[in-house]
């Protein structure tokens, strides 16, 4: 009997793990706290991917120069390029003999938008640049045929493109929000002694208690960053849907 | 006058249009006749500014276009409209459509306080919009979304579109040719309205009836430049060139 139900304990977690109430041992404040680390993270790399990208992605789509078609094939490779390298690549740039090593940025929530920065900014600015280039060059000759300047029909073309530039930052958000390799590596998912995050996010503390067995909590909190994601889409859609009545 | 002097353009090496020369009037609708792909449209580019030509000269009310800098030149292009075989509409009100030439040419400090207003829901409509709305019979279209027009009301807003800044010459490239009978009507009509505003207008079609119907004066443009030039009458009944009364008899098939 008891060989048996040591069989059953060993198969794995599933048969033990599914408690009639999901286990929260934590400090109070503690989820809102890995909450907003995720979003300022998220959204502060967010901004600064869409700063970045979209205005490179709009240079590219009317504007020739030399080397165009390297920085282009950088982007793409940008797009899958793993995430833990580049936790590696931003974790020695910032530890002390690196170069941003006067920063004093280890495991803090600043590197962590650093790496974040640099994983969103390949999908911001590639699906931005298709959005641009896909609108139909019919668009931008109406404009100038209507007496527009190269400036106006630059603007029409970027207006056209709306839908698909929303697109990018919440592909950008999405990979930021829902990655681990990288914000473990350069945050190092730590909670003050207090009881609230420093630097874990919801990613980073699912991942954590999914290995210590308590997988109705991972449940609960992946619950939360799924919620997270989709209201960020429908607030981003929403505002897209507003700019449309009234542009 | 917008005129064309002696005007060739190639793209490559393969030249579009050859020594083409043509001049309209305010008030006039001059109908450019011609197979597909005999350069018609490369001929309304060239007027329009839009394309630079690579001999000859493209002179409006005697300012010589391409002798201009570029604010200039901007100027004068600003006074030419265009509307295309497409409607080619932008994604928005068709409000906002048939402003976009006024508004762009505003200064643009006003053009960012319209934009916020606009946001804001606080649009005024320029007399200008209704009244070119008026013309294609669109008036009551004003807050349709662009895109759930069909095909012929979208022409006759893009018609609007290029009427709603009074330019002093409109072009139209094959305006029709995607329309049914009643649509067709609708913009002749138009085209009508805007020569009787004063404005010159050349309407590149292969549709000969749409020539008779609309034209003052008609060009023939047969592969290498214009075979006939005239009052559409003599061109169309007593055409001096052999190859253009072949065409207009339908014996020359291109």
């Amino acid at each position: 009997m008891s060989v048996l139900l040591d069989a059953a304990v060993q198969a794995g977690p599933a048969v033990r793990s599914v408690p009639a109430l999901v286990d929260f041992p934590f400090a109070e404040g503690y989820v809102t706290s890995v909450i907003a680390v995720s979003l300022y993270v998220s959204v502060a790399a967010v901004a600064l991917s869409t700063l970045f990208g979209v205005p490179v992605a709009i240079a590219m789509g009317f504007a020739d120069f030399l080397g165009k078609r390297f920085v282009k094939s950088v982007i793409n490779t940008g797009m899958g390029f793993p995430s833990v390298v580049v936790g590696l690549l931003v974790l020695f740039a910032v530890s002390n003999r690196g170069p941003l090593g006067p920063l004093d940025l280890v495991f803090t929530r600043e590197a962590m938008i650093v790496s974040q920065f640099v994983l969103a900014t390949p999908p911001v600015t590639a699906i931005s640049l298709a959005a641009i280039t896909g609108v139909d060059d019919a668009v931008g000759d109406a404009a100038r045929a209507l007496g527009g300047t190269r400036v106006d029909t630059a603007l029409v073309v970027i207006k056209e493109a709306r839908y698909g530039i929303a697109t990018a930052v919440l592909a950008g958000f999405g990979r930021a929000i829902s990655e681990v390799g990288s914000v473990l590596i350069v945050g190092g998912n730590i909670v003050g002694s207090d009881g609230v995050s420093k630097t874990r996010t919801l990613t980073t503390a699912i991942q954590l208690e999914a290995r210590q067995g308590r997988y109705g909590t991972a449940m609960a909190l992946g619950a939360v960053l799924v919620t997270l994601v989709l209201l960020v889409n429908a607030v981003v859609v929403r505002l897209g849907d507003t700019g449309a009545v009234n542009r | 006058m917008i005129r064309l002097d002696g005007v060739s353009h190639a793209y490559g090496d393969d030249p579009v249009v050859e020594d083409v020369s043509l001049s309209v009037e305010p008030g006039e609708v001059v109908a450019v006749i011609g197979p597909s792909g005999v350069g018609k449209t490369t001929l309304l580019r060239l007027l329009a500014l839009s394309v630079r030509p690579t001999a000859g000269t493209v002179t409006l009310d005697g300012r010589d276009a391409w002798a201009l800098d570029d604010d200039e030149r901007l100027a004068v292009r600003r006074r030419v409209g265009m509307v295309f075989q497409d409607a080619s509409l932008f994604d928005a009100t068709v409000e906002r459509n048939v402003e976009y030439g006024l508004r762009i040419r505003r200064p643009w400090a006003e053009r960012v306080r319209d934009q916020v207003r606009s946001v804001l829901g606080d649009d005024t409509i320029p007399e200008a919009v209704e009244e070119a709305l008026d013309v294609v019979g669109l008036a009551d279209a004003l807050d349709q979304d662009a895109r759930s027009l069909s095909g012929g009301e979208a022409q006759r807003v893009s018609f609007a579109r290029a009427l709603a800044y009074d330019p002093a010459y409109l072009l139209l490239d094959e305006p029709t040719s995607d329309l049914d009978p009643r649509n067709t009507g609708l913009i002749e009509a138009a085209v009508r309205e805007a020569r009787d505003r004063g404005i010159g207008v050349v309407v590149a079609t292969h549709d000969m009836h749409q020539a008779e119907r609309v034209a003052d004066r008609v060009g023939v443009l047969l592969g290498d430049g214009f075979t006939e030039v005239g009052p559409a009458e003599t061109v169309f009944e007593t055409p001096a060139d052999e190859r253009t009364r072949e065409f207009i008899s339908g014996e020359l098939v291109y």
